[in-house]
């Protein structure tokens, strides 16, 4: 009897333990792996971009887009994106792809949406909660927040027009190239963000839709949106 | 359960809670590394998508 009851109670001693230590990691583990994993995909896009010849400047300021840049290779980082509203400092690498392997390592973008400043529909998908919580703020965003994002040879400034959009995960028309809900009616070119909501679930998804509002070479500095 | 252990590690006292602080960091590397990466994608904090690529 007693050798029942003291192993009934060391297994329940240990899946407590077990449960605790899995709510370490979830929490605090996977914001530590993911820190470390985008700062060195940052590194990794900034020595890519040492690396690239000085192309000649195109006149300053044009909105007119550069040409399009070679396919993404799928899970590598391509671009950086700010969004001054999420923080100051907030900045994350974006990879390509949205496999749930990649988006351990930064935001991913949908494969077979728009490049980054050419007309359709430049969507990408983030962590709300976990793995550095990069979307954590994602309902704070409003229309007329800019989502700044530069491929080493220009930035892109986009402006949000539609605020957080609450839908159903499988809506994938949020990231068409002219999205119904987001009250575009021409083509032109446009930004998604999606990530999950609420905060901890995943029974719908936040979308917020924007804009290009301009693109510029990096020699002619930061834009606007990032000067403080 | 870990009564057993304690009896079966050798040595003597010292030596069996060196033993079984070295076991404990074991296990929960183990965990860290190869059991929660495999078990957390089955919780629903992965699914930011809008098509489940």
């Amino acid at each position: 009897m007693r050798v029942i009851v003291r192993t009934v109670s060391e297994l329940c001693i240990t899946v407590g333990t077990l449960i605790v230590l899995f709510v370490v990691y979830v929490l605090f583990w996977t914001g530590v792996k993911a820190d470390t994993e985008m700062d060195r995909q940052v590194d990794l896009l900034q020595d890519q971009w040492a690396r690239q010849p000085v192309r000649p400047t195109s006149a300053a300021g044009t909105t007119a887009s550069p040409k399009p840049p070679a396919p993404y290779k799928d899970a590598k980082p391509f671009a950086l994106m700010y969004i001054p509203r999420l923080g100051f400092t907030w900045n994350k690498p974006v990879l390509e792809g949205t496999r749930t392997s990649t988006l351990k390592k930064g935001l991913g973008h949908y494969a077979n949406t728009a490049q980054l400043g050419q007309k359709g529909n430049f969507a990408v998908a983030g962590h709300r909660r976990t793995y550095g919580d990069p979307f954590k703020d994602f309902p704070k965003l409003r229309a007329g927040d800019a989502v700044v994002l530069t491929d080493g040879a220009h930035w892109y400034t986009y402006v949000i027009d539609k605020g957080p959009y609450r839908t159903l995960p499988a809506d994938v028309q949020v990231i068409d190239p002219v999205p119904k809900k987001s009250g575009y009616t021409r083509a032109g070119r446009y930004l998604t963000l999606t990530t999950c909501d609420p905060e901890w679930g995943h029974s719908h998804r936040l979308i917020v839709w924007g804009h290009l509002e301009s693109t510029k070479p990096v020699e002619s500095g930061k834009p606007e949106a990032l000067r403080r | 359960m870990y009564g057993w252990i304690w009896r079966h590690l050798p040595g003597n006292v010292w030596l069996k809670a060196l033993l079984s602080i070295v076991l404990t960091l074991a296990v929960v590397y183990v965990l860290f590394q190869y059991v929660f990466p495999w078990a957390e994608p089955l919780l629903p904090f992965n699914d930011v998508t809008v098509n489940d690529q």
